[in-house]
């Protein structure tokens, strides 16, 4: 090989060696994806440095071409995979400044929307009404202003029986109140419907009656049961599932004789405090008694059957009554009666 | 009623007892329940007497002694600073001794007063809870034994049961009664005093009978030689344990038979009465009789009264005239012991606002048979205790009266047992019964039973269930569940009603849209009515306050009340959202009176309401920015929304003009509310409140509420659950249209129109824009309708959508003059 060719060869050997090592600097030193692509198109574009490179291997002896040509190849190969690489990384980078660029304050606040809520004696409704309706009952209602016959004779008060004083009725005229229980809604149902009858019936009632525990308007929930062979038993073990199911298993029931003219014989029903069970004497729910009165309860006067128009010789059945307020306020552990009625929403909002 | 534990065992041995507790359990486990067991000697711990040994001043303060005191039981003095003056060398006083906690609520500890230790305090009578008010410290008498209990001392060792008793049990409102109840119990005799016997004559003044049924019987006595006085120490301290107070020996003696024996009693100064006789009869109307309260009634023609044939001198069975009465130089008594209607005696006491022990006892009813005895032991106490010799008796008794048997109740022990759902054997049954001093006879399988006549409350065989079931203890019945048994008329239970059911679906959907549920009282004064423009068609007669006078015509006002109970709490600068709705009746009449129609008719018109108040930000947290102030359509949405969940068809709107806001004047701004109809039906509006009542109630910010009948919802509504409906498998297709219209257009309309007219194929036609500025001519509006065209059964032309549309351009303009833009 004559030396001056063979320089001329190394020149064309220096130059991809030259423009292949400067370009993977450029590559390397590339701090965006602009800058990367344009050292691409400087390198391997068309009009690039090594295209133009290799362009003069025509000029070199035939034998020497494979060489510089594998050379270049080497190079190009070297020069795109390290742009690939540089791509990568530049491209993650990319995603990091956009990360923080569009970075926000997660903690401030959420952007709600309202959330509504169910009265507390509506709550307690639906659940007495859904744990007893397992049991077989249905769910009745019947007006709130009602007659005199409605709302004591057909419960078997009739005028200056003593057990009006029991309750104090707001008047409206001759015969007519506002109903001071949901009994009325017996007696119209079993005016209406052959037996067996099964119901619940609650419902706002009034009393002239307003202190800490005691408001004008107030609810209770009636509960009848009609049938043949209907038994005190029953509605003793009506009563365990009731409050089993609503104050917890381990409750306890006790039921002690009382009156109500409407039912013979009557109870008080109690459950044991779910809270201390009667081992605190100081128990703020129980009072240290052990016991909540919640409802009362007997077996249905005969008086009541003969007024609805049924035989009483051929039936029998139990009646109880519960004042909603009470049981809401055990459920949800509501001190004063009076926040039922203010519409305040502190107190709204929390059920 | 009070009832004393050593007095109640003079009637019914309880040394059986552990104590008044057990006894407390026994009463309210067979129904007469014991509210409260009170001891005497609480707060009596640790009080003893103590002997004062040495007095002298204080040092550093006048006022204060230094005494040195006896405690007793051989130990040395104690120290003790006293406030008070009156004590001297010897004296015996109560001394409270470290840890005492006296009735007063008084904890006695060790402490220095004024520099000086004190072991204790001298006690007043007011600490101890003796009286109301006392001076100086308690000195007990000089022979006072020192180191003994106050208590024993005192002879406070009782304790008394507070019991209440049912309205059903007036037999045992005496200590006879509780004692027939506990000796039942124990399985005890009755410890029953001896009566002396008397016959039925030989009184100066006779008694007559003078009104009917209403007073079936009536002895009296008569006697001489009575000499009033104090009672003996053991009355008043008899009468003062169950809380009443001894006037003298002749009032007492009547109280003392009315609570041994349940039978009211009076007692006549015999010198008033004039005319030889005591009868009973009925008033006239307008008569004035002075009672012994020194009040004065006027009577109305209905009450039992006595008169003694010149002058009236008792309202009967509730008080005694104040003409005839006993005092303190009484000589010659008139006993009276009769029988007089519970029901007008009830009535007489609550006209004349006298109900007493006496009249409560009357009111219950008394046994028919027990006079006579009652009346021998009034004799004998007033003899025994007021010194009278007795001259005679008189007795008077309707034939109906003389006739007196109990009828005998018919049972079964089959009957007992099914009803209790017990298996009780008929000698349990009939020992039960017998024990209660029922009379049982057997007839076969059948028991028939005669009550005694103090127990006027057992009639039916269902009390005689209950006899037992209380002898038993309710505990020993047994717990089952009853049968379901088939049913053709009614649902097998846990279901309710589809009325009942979309009203818990509406109150559902209401809560997860944001809004609170509240319940506001269902009276309202008139007054508050009033600023609402409301009048109340249902006044209460008795209500208990002004504030709670009148039945609502509307859910509004209570609403407005919430709302601002709200607002008055509400502090800070942080924007105050309140968002409440309500589901109940409101109630008005149209009537003349009020008044009942047969049985079950009232004439009261009750129709459920529903009532939503929102005010505050869109959002309930946010950025200021970002929160947003409800307005209009946020009140709108919530109504949309509902009746959505509910799929309630045919809720129609309408912009409620002056005219529409004819029932509603003064409640909504008539700019900014909207008329609900279903179907053809107004049943209430929604919008922003009234400014003028805005400014009125000074709100904060602006209200927007609405008021709906929900029963035409309710009947538009369906019951049945929602089926499945396929949509189109064609495209749709749309166009957009830019309206010019007048301001005062409602868009609703240009949306009916487009469905009426677009017919069959524009299915959705809705308002996306709204623009109004200088670029429009005055008064216009420009307003942007997008259309939806589809067709179920093929894929729409181009050619057929572009005819629907020119229709629907053109009706548009022929109907509200709107052009394309």
């Amino acid at each position: 090989m004559e030396p001056l060719l063979f320089y001329w060869h190394m020149s064309i050997h220096a130059a991809i060696e030259e423009k292949g090592s400067s370009a993977l600097n450029q590559i390397e030193h590339s701090t965006d994806l602009e800058a990367l692509d344009a050292v691409r198109v400087a390198v391997l574009g068309k009009k690039g440095s090594l295209s133009e490179a290799l362009k003069q291997l025509g000029q070199v002896p035939p034998e020497e071409r494979p060489k510089l040509g594998a050379l270049a190849n080497e190079w190009k190969a070297k020069i795109e995979t390290a742009i690939e690489a540089r791509k990568e990384i530049l491209a993650a980078a990319q995603i990091e400044a956009d990360l923080i660029r569009t970075r926000i304050d997660v903690t401030l606040p959420a952007r709600k929307i309202h959330l509504g809520s169910l009265h507390p004696i509506t709550r307690t409704i639906r659940k007495v009404s859904d744990t007893l309706g397992r049991l077989g009952f249905d769910v009745t209602t019947g007006p709130e202003v009602e007659t005199d016959f409605m709302n004591f004779e057909a419960v078997n008060i009739p005028k200056d029986h003593p057990a009006r004083d029991m309750q104090d009725t707001f008047f409206l005229g001759p015969g007519v109140v506002l109903r001071s229980q949901t009994s009325p809604v017996q007696m119209r149902t079993m005016r209406e419907k052959k037996w067996p009858v099964r119901i619940l019936c609650p419902g706002a009632v009034y009393r002239c009656d307003s202190d800490a525990t005691h408001s004008p308007m107030f609810h209770q929930i009636e509960g009848l049961w009609v049938d043949k062979k209907v038994s005190m038993s029953d509605l003793k073990g009506v009563l365990d599932f009731f409050a089993k199911e609503l104050f917890g298993s381990h409750v306890k029931i006790r039921l002690r004789p009382s009156y109500f003219p409407f039912v013979e014989p009557g109870a008080e029903v109690d459950v044991s405090c779910a809270l201390c069970a009667g081992r605190n004497p100081h128990c703020q729910v129980c009072k240290g008694t052990g016991w909540l009165e919640i409802l009362g309860a007997g077996m249905v006067h005969p008086r009541l059957f003969e007024l609805a128009g049924y035989d009483p010789s051929e039936i029998s059945g139990f009646a109880f009554g519960m004042g909603v307020e009470r049981i809401a306020m055990l459920l949800h552990d509501i001190p004063d009666l009076r926040l039922m009625f203010q519409g305040d929403q502190r107190f709204l909002k929390q059920f | 009623m009070k009832i004393s534990y050593k007095w109640l065992n003079e009637w019914v041995d309880l040394s059986g007892l552990k104590g008044p507790e057990q006894l407390a359990e026994i009463l309210t486990a067979r129904g007469l329940e014991v509210e409260s067991i009170d001891r005497q000697d609480r707060g009596f711990d640790k009080v003893i007497s103590a002997q004062i040994l040495h007095k002298e001043k204080h040092p550093e303060a006048d006022r204060l002694s230094l005494c040195k005191v006896n405690p007793g039981g051989g130990a040395d003095y104690l120290d003790i600073v006293c406030g008070a003056q009156n004590m001297k060398v010897g004296d015996i006083v109560c001394l409270a001794q470290i840890g005492a906690h006296l009735p007063n609520g008084m904890k006695i500890e060790k402490g220095k007063i004024r520099g000086v230790v004190s072991m204790g305090m001298l006690c007043s009578e007011q600490e101890l809870g003796l009286a109301k008010e006392s001076e100086g410290i308690l000195i007990l008498p000089p022979k006072t034994p020192v180191g003994w209990k106050l208590s024993d001392i005192l002879g406070l060792d009782d304790t008394v049961l507070e019991i209440k008793l049912t309205a059903n049990r007036g037999d045992c409102l005496s200590y006879r009664g509780m004692a027939r109840e506990v000796a039942a119990a124990l399985g005890q005799p009755l410890k029953a005093p001896k009566v002396s016997p008397f016959s039925g004559s030989g009184s100066p003044i006779r008694v007559e009978l003078d009104a009917g049924e209403f007073a079936p019987q009536f002895f009296g006595a008569y006697l001489d030689s009575v000499e009033v006085g104090p009672s003996p120490d053991w009355l008043k301290k008899r009468l003062e344990s169950i809380g009443q107070r001894s006037i003298n020996n002749l009032v007492d003696v009547s109280n003392l038979l009315m609570f041994e024996y349940g039978f009211p009693v009076h007692i006549y100064d015999a010198d008033k009465l004039e005319g030889g006789v005591i009868r009973v009869t009925r008033s006239k109307s307008g008569e004035k009789i002075p009672l012994l309260d020194g009040g004065e009634i006027e009577t109305t023609g209905e009450e039992l009264i006595i008169t003694d044939g010149v002058k009236a001198v008792g309202l009967a069975g509730v008080m005694g005239g104040g003409n005839s009465e006993v005092s303190e130089g009484t000589k010659r008594v008139f006993l009276e012991c009769a029988e007089f209607d519970p029901t007008l005696v009830r009535r007489a006491a609550f006209r004349f606002g006298r109900r007493s022990e006496a009249s409560l006892r009357f009111e219950k009813g008394i046994d028919p048979k027990g006079h006579r005895e009652a009346m021998g032991r009034l004799i004998d106490f007033v003899s025994k205790i007021a010194g009278g010799e007795l001259v005679g008796t008189s007795f008077a008794e309707l034939p109906s009266r003389a006739a007196f048997s109990v009828k005998s109740i018919a049972t079964t022990v089959d009957f007992i047992n099914g009803f209790l759902g017990t298996g009780l054997s008929e000698e349990k049954i009939t020992a039960i019964l017998q024990t209660l001093e029922c009379g049982v006879e057997k007839s076969g399988t059948a028991l028939r039973v005669t009550p005694p006549t103090y127990r006027l409350d057992l009639r039916i065989r269902e009390d005689l269930a209950e006899e037992v079931a209380r002898s038993i203890g309710y505990d020993a019945i047994p717990t089952t569940i009853p049968a379901l048994s088939g049913m053709p008329e009614m649902r097998l239970g846990n279901a309710k009603d589809h009325r009942l059911s979309v009203i818990d679906e509406a109150k559902d959907a209401l809560a997860a849209l944001g809004v609170n549920e509240v319940l506001t009282y269902s009276f309202q004064s008139e007054g508050w009515l009033a600023r609402f423009g409301m009048r109340s068609s249902v006044p209460i007669l008795n209500p208990l306050s002004e504030e709670q006078g009148f039945l609502v015509p509307s859910l509004l006002p209570g609403m407005m009340k919430a709302y601002l109970e709200n607002e008055r709490h509400h502090f800070g600068s942080d924007p105050l959202s309140v968002r409440l709705f309500e589901i109940r009746p409101v109630f008005s009449f149209s009537g003349q009176k009020i008044e009942a129609k047969g049985e079950g008719e009232t004439g009261v018109t009750e129709r459920l309401k529903l009532c939503i108040l929102l005010s505050g930000p869109r959002y309930a947290q946010g950025l200021a920015v970002e929160r947003g102030e409800t307005d209009f359509f946020d009140l709108k949405a919530v109504l949309e929304s509902l009746f959505e969940t509910l799929r309630t068809k045919g809720i129609r709107i309408r912009a409620a003009d002056s005219g529409l806001l004819q029932s509603s004047a003064g409640l909504f701004h008539p700019g900014q509310s909207l008329q609900y109809a279903a179907g053809k039906e107004a049943i209430g509006f929604a919008g922003r409140i009234h400014p003028k009542l805005e400014s009125e109630l000074k709100l904060r910010g602006p209200v927007y509420w609405a008021e709906l009948d929900l029963e035409p919802v309710i009947g538009l509504t369906p019951e049945k659950e929602a089926s499945f409906k396929a949509w189109s498998p064609f495209p749709t297709m749309e166009r957009d249209f830019a309206l010019l219209v007048d301001q005062t257009l409602p868009a609703e309309n240009l949306i009916q129109s487009a469905l009426k007219h677009g017919k069959p194929i524009a299915k959705v036609a809705k308002i996306f824009d709204t623009y109004q500025g200088t670029q429009l001519p005055e008064g216009k509006i420009s307003i942007g309708v997008r259309v939806i065209f589809s067709d179920d059964s093929k894929s729409l032309e181009e050619k057929q959508v572009d005819l629907c549309s020119e229709l629907i351009v053109k009706k548009w303009n022929d109907e509200f003059k709107a052009v394309i833009r």
